[in-house]
């Protein structure tokens, strides 16, 4: 299934995904959402707030995604700093957030998939392993 | 034999754990490694990518670093190993 743009016509909200959301989870409007384009929705997102992304929001923001998960940031301080440069070096080099322990492939569906942070869950470095961790080691399973 | 290829990452940390067990297998040893970093050099990128298909089947079907692939047989090493781990693979003959 193709994923495709949606903008809730209330407060412009972006959505990505082979269905739009039936409640717009930022305004509560219910069926708000319309099908655009993906230049448009680039527009719409490249012009706000948070374009430039410090590499302190990043850790910041990855912080906040890892608290409500049974994974951490990894606490070597040291690790997390050389990839977060390297995640940062990506973006500024290759366009996207890319995971700094892998390459690109080129395609762009499959390249989605080494974002950071990626959906490591599934990995066999990760998935019923105890002390897991995703491949470059920025998450690990809470002891 | 060829020179042994390691891809890796300047960023990436578990490269930067291999470099001195590479370092010390060459000490030790006649094999040589062809290091290629492959975030800040496309030739290098395009190299790996080149054996995407043996990389794959050994990393989780992507295109992970550090790995190690042998030119001439096409056997692959991927991940941060132990240095014996290394080693055993690297002294397998052709």
């Amino acid at each position: 299934m193709k994923k495709r743009y949606w903008r809730c016509f209330v407060c412009n909200d972006i959505h990505y995904g082979v269905a739009p959301p039936e409640l717009c989870p930022t305004c509560k409007i219910l069926h708000a959402y319309v099908e655009i384009s993906a230049d448009e929705a680039r527009r719409i997102l490249g012009g706000g707030p948070g374009a430039a992304f410090a590499p302190e929001e990043f850790r910041a923001a990855i912080e906040r995604f890892a608290a409500g998960n049974e994974f951490q940031v990894n606490p070597d301080r040291e690790h997390v700093d050389l990839l977060i440069r390297g995640v940062f070096e990506n973006e500024k080099s290759h366009g996207l957030k890319f995971c700094p322990c892998r390459l690109r492939t080129k395609d762009w569906e499959e390249d989605l998939k080494i974002v950071c942070p990626c959906n490591f869950t599934v990995h066999e470095t990760y998935k019923g392993v105890d002390g897991g961790r995703c491949w470059c080691g920025l998450f690990v399973r809470r002891r | 034999m060829a020179d042994l290829l390691m891809f890796h990452g300047q960023e990436c940390p578990f490269c930067r754990k291999m470099m001195p067990l590479v370092e010390r297998l060459e000490r030790e040893t006649s094999i040589r490694f062809d290091r290629r970093e492959v975030w800040h050099d496309e030739a290098n990128a395009e190299l790996m990518r080149s054996y995407a298909e043996a990389i794959a089947s050994k990393c989780g079907k992507q295109l992970r670093v550090p790995t190690f692939v042998n030119p001439e047989t096409r056997d692959v090493l991927c991940g941060s190993v132990e240095y014996e781990k290394l080693r055993d693979w690297a002294v397998k003959p052709s």
